[in-house]
């Protein structure tokens, strides 16, 4: 027996079923009886563009969404028919003001965009910055991560310049190869939050951001990667000074020291064997003068290469630390003995 | 006058010196952090580092001008030149402490831990100004010595400062403040007094040349022994 309340759904069903449709939510507003029949269907904007009015029924069935959500849990201002459109000015302007939509059901990812470069940039007033359907779509909305490789492809819409620097890189490559180790634009820029990379805090982050793969053994061993480069930075002048500089108030001044990406560049990180590597030993000398202009054929030594001193590699700054590491324990310790043996002496004597 | 100006120099720069870089060297304790967050930041903790390190270098420069000088004119001998009987004296002094002897040693115008002082004091003067110049002009280093001389100097700066921050901060502070003798500040290297007491305690060879009881074993004291004043 039907509760009465579905009894007008099922007439419309009924009415408008047919073998191609597959039953889904979105048909149940009987939208897509006429959205669903025209591929050619659209709307006249004041700005001279045309608004696509159809929408793929079989696409969107496919979709995540095809069989959770109806054509009014989105198009929330359609409520009957004849409808009335607000005033849109151009096609842009659609996607603006139904992009707000996602934000019913995706909350949380909402609010992380709200912190996004791409907001601040709308929020300004500029149209163009990408808002979630710009990402994701609209009817036709899959899992962006599958493939891996699809997240790059998507951010390559617009920065295009980016992407070819990328694609040539050491993890594009790879990803190109599908392979899954290597990351992705969103793995370092962030998916909703993405931080604007201009004002240096996230080149600042970058120790962290690298560090979590090529600090990760099972991954590095796979190529023969070392893990200790976060470490070896840390304990180095550039690892200390940036260290401290990320933690000042108000953020750096002045010129801040190197970070991963200072050396190795950001979208075009080569593999350090790579001949034309800023890291490799014959550029490393130009990657050095950036900062440091005065720099000769002796100064590239001068940094040990994510090496930690040993007898083998920097023989110099390990027999200094080796001296100090007896020195040390051997001066302070007779200084404190003689003092013990003094005041033992002093008491005795009393 | 010179010495106790020189001894107040050396006191502020070396103190400013311990304060600008020791945060520098334990950069990830919370302690350091917070330091270089008041002194305006690493950039402008480091300048002032520089400037106090330049300071104390031209301090170290004129000390060894004046020592040159005053040796060279023959008004001072090499009283801290450090003698076979300083080894005596220190041998001597720990089988006292030991209570192996009681004879106790008889000191001159320096003991051995006073000149022990002054010679790693001065050697860590030329290891952290030699050092720090090198980390302050890297590239200018590179240029005459192999580069590996840079990150050498680095952990010898940081090693050789925190010795000397600890031999001053235990030994030095000891010595001159906390030991029972002088509890709780030995003046004498800024009023130029001592007690007679002390004297014949710890400095009886000089009292007694002083005093032309006995002859004048060493040579050329003549120099700084007007300063001195015994009462």
């Amino acid at each position: 027996m039907l509760k009465p309340s579905l009894l007008p759904l099922v007439a419309l069903l009924a009415f408008t079923a047919s073998g191609a449709r597959a039953g889904i939510p979105a048909e149940q507003d009987d939208c897509l009886g006429c959205h669903g029949s025209d591929p050619s269907m659209t709307m006249d904007l004041p700005s001279g563009e045309k608004l696509p009015l159809y929408v793929d029924t079989a696409r969107f069935a496919q979709s995540v969404h095809g069989e959770m959500l109806r054509c009014a849990d989105c198009h929330s201002d359609k409520t009957g028919y004849p409808h009335h459109s607000k005033p849109f000015k151009s096609r842009r302007d659609v996607t603006v003001a139904y992009y707000e939509q996602c934000k019913s059901c995706h909350f949380a990812n909402y609010t992380k965009t709200l912190d996004g470069v791409h907001f601040a940039v709308l929020a300004k007033g500029n149209q163009n910055a990408a808002l979630c359907v710009d990402c994701h779509g609209s009817h036709d909305i899959t899992h962006p991560t599958e493939p891996r490789a699809r997240i790059s492809a998507t951010c390559a819409h617009c920065h295009q310049k980016e992407s070819a620097v990328y694609v040539k890189s050491v993890h594009g490559k790879a990803l190109a190869e599908q392979n899954p180790d290597v990351p992705v634009c969103t793995d370092c820029h962030r998916a909703h939050d993405i931080a604007d990379p201009r004002d240096g805090k996230l080149s600042m982050r970058t120790p962290e951001i690298c560090g979590r793969c090529h600090t990760n053994a099972k991954l590095m061993g796979k190529y023969g990667l070392s893990t200790h480069v976060v470490d070896t930075y840390l304990a180095d002048f550039h690892g200390m000074s940036a260290s401290l500089q990320r933690k000042t108030k108000g953020g750096p001044k002045g010129m801040v020291a190197a970070v991963c990406t200072d050396c190795h560049g950001v979208h075009d990180i080569l593999s350090a064997k790579d001949p034309g590597s800023r890291t490799v030993k014959a550029n490393l000398v130009q990657t050095c003068r950036k900062c440091h202009p005065g720099a000769n054929e002796n100064f590239p030594a001068a940094w040990l290469s994510h090496y930690q001193p040993s007898w083998n590699k920097a023989s110099l700054v390990y027999g200094v630390q080796l001296f100090y590491k007896f020195l040390i324990p051997f001066i302070l310790g007779s200084l404190a003995l003689q003092i013990a043996l003094h005041l033992w002496r002093v008491v005795v004597n009393r | 006058m010179a010495q106790r100006v020189e001894h107040l120099v050396t006191i502020f720069t070396f103190t400013g010196l311990c304060l600008t870089g020791l945060p520098q060297k334990f950069y990830s304790k919370g302690w350091a952090q917070w330091m270089v967050d008041h002194l305006g930041g690493i950039d402008q903790t480091r300048w002032i580092h520089r400037a106090i390190g330049l300071l104390f270098v031209s301090a170290t420069v004129v000390h060894l001008a004046g020592a040159l000088n005053a040796l060279l004119s023959r008004r001072s001998g090499f009283t801290m030149v450090l003698n076979k009987k300083d080894f005596q004296d220190c041998v001597l002094q720990l089988r006292y402490y030991l209570g192996l002897t009681d004879e106790h040693p008889r000191y001159d115008r320096f003991d051995y831990k006073q000149k022990w002082e002054y010679w790693s004091l001065f050697l860590g003067n030329i290891i952290m100004g030699l050092s720090g110049l090198m980390l302050f002009f890297p590239t200018v280093f590179a240029r005459v010595l192999p580069g590996q001389i840079i990150p050498a100097a680095k952990v010898a700066h940081s090693n050789e400062g925190l010795m000397a921050f600890f031999v001053i901060a235990v030994w030095h502070i000891y010595n001159a403040h906390l030991q029972p003798d002088v509890f709780p500040f030995d003046g004498s290297i800024f009023t130029g007094r001592i007690s007679r007491e002390r004297m014949l305690h710890e400095h009886p060879l000089e009292l007694a040349r002083i005093e032309g009881r006995a002859p004048d074993t060493h040579d050329g004291h003549r120099g700084h022994d007007a300063e001195r004043r015994v009462v």
